[in-house]
C-alpha cells in the first residue's frame, strides 16, 4: 500500500462545486483511470482517501490537498499524468507526491491557511480593525444552532492589505479553527463598508501542516 | 453576457452548479460562422434532467455531426430566477453560456404535461416572445420532441415545430437541412415533408394553411435499434443528480398491450439491441465515466429475448468490476428471483408489484396480464428470501370500475399481509405493504383515449373508500393528488385552446407544477376561468367514437381500428395477448418491418 498528496486547484466556475461533489468526482476518476484505492476494513467499507480540509463553497483554491491510499504501488508522475487526462475544466492536478509512512493524516495535522480576500472596492480602517481588543463574531453553535458570541482575533495570525486586496493567515485545523466568513463579516461591519458579499472573492492559496511541509 | 453577473449571482443561489456546466464528457467545440446552434431545453430542475436518457441519447448523437453544437440548459430555480430577471441576464447555455438568443434551434424534450408552464417560463427567460407568431427572423426556432409530442396541439402557439417520433435519425436529418441565414418560413415548408416533423402554423383546426404539408404527419421510427447510436461517454455531472448510474437502453416498445399504457403504443414495435452490443455499451460507459452502478432501461426488463443470457453476462462483469447492477420492472419469476438474490443480497429494498387494478375482471378490461395466484407465489417467495417490504402498484378511476374492484384492492393487500403470517407463526413481525393509488389520466394514442376521467370529487370518495378499507395492521396506503391527475389529463387530450390557458397560467405565476411546493392550485383555477375553458370538456367528457380528436393529424404508427377495437374488447373484459406469440394487428407494420413478426391487414 502507498500513500500520496494529490495537490489540485480548483478555479473557475469549478469554486461551486460543493466539496462532497469534489470528492465524488475524484472517487470516479480514480476508478475511471483503473488506481485500486485501498479501503478500510470493517462493516462498511469505504475507499482511503480523504482532503487535508473542506473549501468553502464558491471558494476559489489554487493548492487544494487530497490524501489516498492505494492497493498498488504507482509513480506518483503516473497518478499525476492519469488524473489530469480525466479532469473537467476549472480543476487541474498541480503535484502527486509520496507520503512517508510515519505523516499522520493530513487533515490531523492541518494547522493554518492563507487566502486572500478581494473586495469591490478599497479597503480602509485594517488598523483598527486589528487594533480592537477583542474582535467578537457571531457563530453558530453546532450543536443547538443557537448564535453564539466569540472572539477570533487571536485566531487571525497574520492581516496584510494592498488597495482592495487582503491577504490572512487564519488558524485552520483540528485544535483552532477560523471560517474566513466570520473574518469578512465583522470587519465590513467594522469598518461600515456597504458592500454585498457576493461581490467578494476568496480564494485559499495554501494549506499548512503542523511539522510538515508538502 | 457579462461573468461578473453570473458570477456574483452563483454565490447567492442554492446550489450553483446546477448552472456552471463544465462536467466530464461535455461537448466542447470550436465555433465556427456555419455551425448550427441547437440549445437541447429539459424544462425542469437540473438534477432530473439530468436523469433522462433522452438527452444523453441526443446530445451525443448531435454532438457527432461536426457541423452542428449542442449545447444544455434547464430550468433555473426560483431563487435562481429571481435573480436573472433582477439582473436582467437572460437564460443561458451551460456548455459556452450563450445566451439562447443566439442560438439557431431551441428544443424542448416533453416529458410530461406537468412541465408545460416551465416552457413558457423559459422563454420568457430566453427573451424570446412567447407566441410563435410574435417571434422574428432573429429569434432561434423553437422545437420540441419527446411522449407529449404525440398530441402537440396545447402547445401548438408555442412550438415552431414538433418532432414526433424515434429521434435517433430525424434530430440531426432535421438539424442538417438547415442553413445559416435561410428563411425560417423557407426552412419549414421544406423539413415539413420529413416523416416525424409537425409544422403547427400550416395547419388549421380543420384545414391545411400550406398544400404541401402533409394531410398526415407520421411518426418517426429507427428500423435497427442495434445499430443505433447509443451514449458511451455520457455526460457525468458534478453533483448528485436523481440517477447517478450508467445506463443503456436494452429495447424499445412493448408487446404487452396494456390498453391505458401510452408508452406502450407510441414506442412500438419493439426493437432490441443485442446482448453484446449491451455489453460492449455498458463495458465502455463504465470505463469513460467511473460510474459504479448500471441500469438498464425498457419498459419491461425481462422481456428481453435474450434476457437470461444478458442478466448473466451483466452479473459476471459487474462482480467483477465492483459495479452494482439494478434491474428495474423484473417480472417476478424464479430466474429474476435467483438474479435478485444474487444482486441485492442481504441489501434488499422492497419488492414493486404493479398490479394496477383489484379483480380479474378489471384487469381483464386493462389488459393487464396478470393474475392473483401469480402475485401470492411470488410474493412467498419474496418472504422466504428475506424481503420484508411490498409495494403494490394500482390505480383508481379505470374504465368500468366498480367498487367491488376497489375491494379487491385492499383484499390483495390483505390476503399478502395473511401470507407473511402464516409464514411466520401467525405474527406479522417487521413487515410493510404499501399501496400506492394512482388517479388514471386517459390518454391520447391509447384504447382508453375515449373514455371521461373521473371527476376529483369521484376521486376523493374513492380515495376514503380506500383509506377506510385499508385500516389493516402492516399495510400503508398513500394515493396522488387530485388537481394535478386533473390538470394532467386536461393537456393529456387537449386541443389548441389551451394555448391560452397555458398563457394566462404563466402570467398567473405557474410554474414547477409537478413540484407539490410550488403547485398552485388556486392561480391554476384562476388561468381556466379567465380564459373561459371548461376543464370538464377534456376531462370528464365521454367521447364519441367518431368524434375528430386533436390529435388525429398525428399518425402514431399504430392504426385507430386497432385502438377502437381494443376499446370495444375492454367493454366486454376480453383480454388481448402478448403480441410477441402472435400478431394482434396493431398496424405498426404499414410503416416499418415489425421485428416481432407481425402480419398486419387493413
Amino acid at each position: 500500500m502507498s500513500r500520496y498528496v494529490i495537490i489540485f486547484s480548483k478555479t473557475g466556475y469549478a469554486k461551486y462545486t460543493s466539496h462532497l461533489d469534489i470528492n465524488r468526482l475524484f472517487r470516479r476518476s480514480i476508478r475511471k483511470q483503473g488506481i485500486k484505492l485501498a479501503y478500510s476494513q470493517g462493516f462498511n467499507p469505504h475507499p482511503k482517501m480523504s482532503f487535508g480540509q473542506p473549501l468553502s463553497l464558491g471558494y476559489t483554491g489554487l493548492r487544494e490537498i487530497l490524501e489516498i491510499e492505494t492497493l498498488e504501488n504507482y509513480q506518483p508522475w503516473y497518478l499525476k499524468d492519469k488524473l489530469r487526462e480525466v479532469m473537467p475544466e476549472g480543476i487541474d492536478i498541480i503535484d502527486v507526491k509520496y507520503l512517508e509512512d510515519d505523516v499522520k493524516s493530513l487533515a490531523a495535522i492541518c494547522d493554518y491557511a492563507v487566502y486572500e480576500v478581494v473586495f469591490p472596492e478599497n479597503i480602509t480602517n485594517v488598523e483598527n480593525y486589528l487594533a480592537q481588543d477583542k474582535i467578537i463574531a457571531l457563530k453558530k453553535s453546532k450543536k443547538s444552532k443557537e448564535l453564539k458570541e466569540v472572539d477570533i482575533k487571536d485566531k487571525i495570525r497574520e492581516l496584510v492589505y494592498n488597495n482592495n486586496i487582503m491577504t490572512i493567515t487564519l488558524d485552520q485545523g483540528s485544535i483552532s479553527n477560523l471560517s474566513p466568513e466570520l473574518l469578512i463579516s465583522t470587519f465590513l461591519t467594522f469598518s461600515d463598508m456597504k458592500v454585498s458579499r457576493s461581490d467578494i472573492e476568496v480564494t485559499r492559496t495554501k494549506i499548512g501542516f503542523k511539522d510538515f511541509e508538502i | 453576457m457579462s461573468m461578473k453577473t453570473l458570477d456574483s449571482m452563483l454565490k447567492l443561489v442554492e446550489k450553483p452548479a446546477r448552472y456552471i456546466g463544465g462536467e466530464v464528457n461535455i461537448a466542447k467545440k470550436t465555433i465556427t460562422k456555419d455551425m448550427v446552434r441547437f440549445c437541447f431545453a429539459f424544462p425542469d430542475a437540473y438534477e432530473i434532467g439530468m436523469s433522462y436518457t433522452g438527452l444523453q441519447i441526443l446530445y451525443s448523437l448531435c454532438n457527432k455531426e461536426e457541423n452542428i453544437y449542442c449545447e444544455r440548459t434547464f430550468a433555473p430555480s426560483v431563487d435562481m430566477e429571481e435573480l436573472m430577471r433582477e439582473n436582467d441576464l437572460p437564460l443561458f447555455t451551460l456548455e459556452t453560456k450563450t445566451s439562447i438568443k443566439d442560438m439557431d434551434f431551441f428544443g424542448f424534450t416533453l416529458q410530461y404535461e406537468m412541465s408545460f408552464t416551465n416552457i413558457l417560463n423559459m422563454l420568457e427567460l430566453a427573451h424570446i416572445p412567447l407566441k410563435k407568431e410574435y417571434r422574428s427572423e432573429d429569434d432561434p426556432i423553437v422545437i420540441a420532441g419527446g411522449p407529449c409530442a404525440y398530441n402537440p396541439e396545447p402547445l401548438a402557439d408555442f412550438i415552431d415545430v414538433f418532432l414526433i417520433g424515434d429521434g435517433e435519425e430525424l434530430l440531426p436529418t432535421f438539424l442538417n437541412s438547415y442553413t445559416k441565414g435561410e428563411k425560417k418560413e423557407d426552412f419549414l415548408k421544406k423539413v415539413c415533408t420529413l416523416d416525424g416533423v409537425y409544422v403547427p402554423a400550416f395547419y388549421d383546426k380543420d384545414k391545411k394553411l400550406y398544400d404541401k404539408a402533409p394531410d398526415k404527419v407520421v411518426r418517426a421510427f429507427v428500423q435497427d435499434l442495434d445499430k443505433t447510436h447509443f451514449p458511451v461517454k455520457p455526460i457525468v455531472p458534478l453533483i448528485e443528480v436523481v440517477h447517478d448510474r450508467s445506463v443503456v437502453e436494452t429495447f424499445r416498445g412493448c408487446t404487452r398491450g396494456c390498453r391505458f399504457c401510452q408508452a406502450g403504443m407510441i414506442y412500438r414495435p419493439v426493437r432490441e439491441r443485442s446482448v453484446d452490443t449491451i455489453l460492449n455499451i455498458a463495458k465502455e460507459q463504465l470505463e469513460a465515466t467511473g460510474h459504479d452502478e448500471l441500469s438498464l432501461l425498457s419498459l419491461s426488463t425481462s422481456d428481453h429475448s435474450q434476457f437470461e443470457n444478458l442478466a448473466l453476462s451483466l452479473m459476471a462483469y459487474c462482480k467483477e468490476n465492483n459495479v452494482s447492477l439494478s434491474l428495474p420492472s423484473l417480472r417476478l419469476d424464479s430466474f429474476s428471483f435467483k438474479v435478485l438474490e444474487e444482486i441485492q443480497g442481504y441489501k434488499k429494498s422492497g419488492l414493486t408489484f404493479a398490479v394496477e387494478a383489484g379483480t380479474q375482471e378489471l384487469r381483464d378490461v386493462i389488459n393487464k396480464g396478470v393474475n392473483e395466484e401469480d402475485i401470492y407465489s411470488a410474493v412467498e417467495q419474496a418472504i422466504d428470501l428475506g424481503w420484508r417490504n411490498i409495494k403494490l402498484y394500482f390505480m383508481i378511476g379505470l374504465p368500468f370500475e366498480t367498487y367491488e374492484s376497489l375491494d379487491g384492492i385492499a383484499k390483495i393487500a390483505e390476503n399478502i399481509v395473511n401470507i407473511r403470517r402464516r409464514m411466520n407463526g401467525g405474527k406479522l413481525g417487521k413487515f410493510n405493504v404499501t399501496v400506492s393509488v394512482s388517479n388514471f389520466v386517459p390518454k391520447s394514442n391509447t384504447p382508453f383515449q375515449w373514455f371521461g376521467q373521473n371527476t376529483a370529487k369521484e376521486f376523493e370518495e374513492k380515495h376514503n373508500y380506500l383509506a377506510e378499507k385499508l385500516r389493516i395492521k402492516g399495510v400503508t396506503f398513500n394515493y396522488h393528488d387530485n388537481e394535478t391527475s386533473v390538470l394532467e389529463a386536461v393537456f393529456a387530450r387537449g386541443d389548441r385552446d389551451l394555448g391560452k390557458v397555458l398563457l394566462r397560467a404563466h402570467e398567473l405565476g405557474c410554474k414547477f407544477d409537478g413540484w407539490t411546493e410550488h403547485f398552485n392550485k388556486e392561480a391554476w383555477h384562476k388561468a381556466f376561468l379567465d380564459t373561459g375553458v371548461d376543464i370538464d370538456y377534456y376531462t370528464t367528457r365521454n367521447r364519441d367514437l367518431d368524434e375528430v380528436l386533436a390529435w388525429d393529424r398525428i399518425d402514431a404508427g399504430i392504426s385507430k381500428k386497432f385502438l377502437l377495437d381494443e376499446w370495444e374488447k375492454a367493454k366486454n373484459a376480453i383480454t388481448t395477448k402478448d403480441c410477441r406469440y402472435g400478431c394482434t394487428n396493431c398496424g405498426i407494420n404499414k410503416h416499418i418491418k415489425c421485428p416481432m413478426g407481425g402480419v398486419y391487414h387493413e
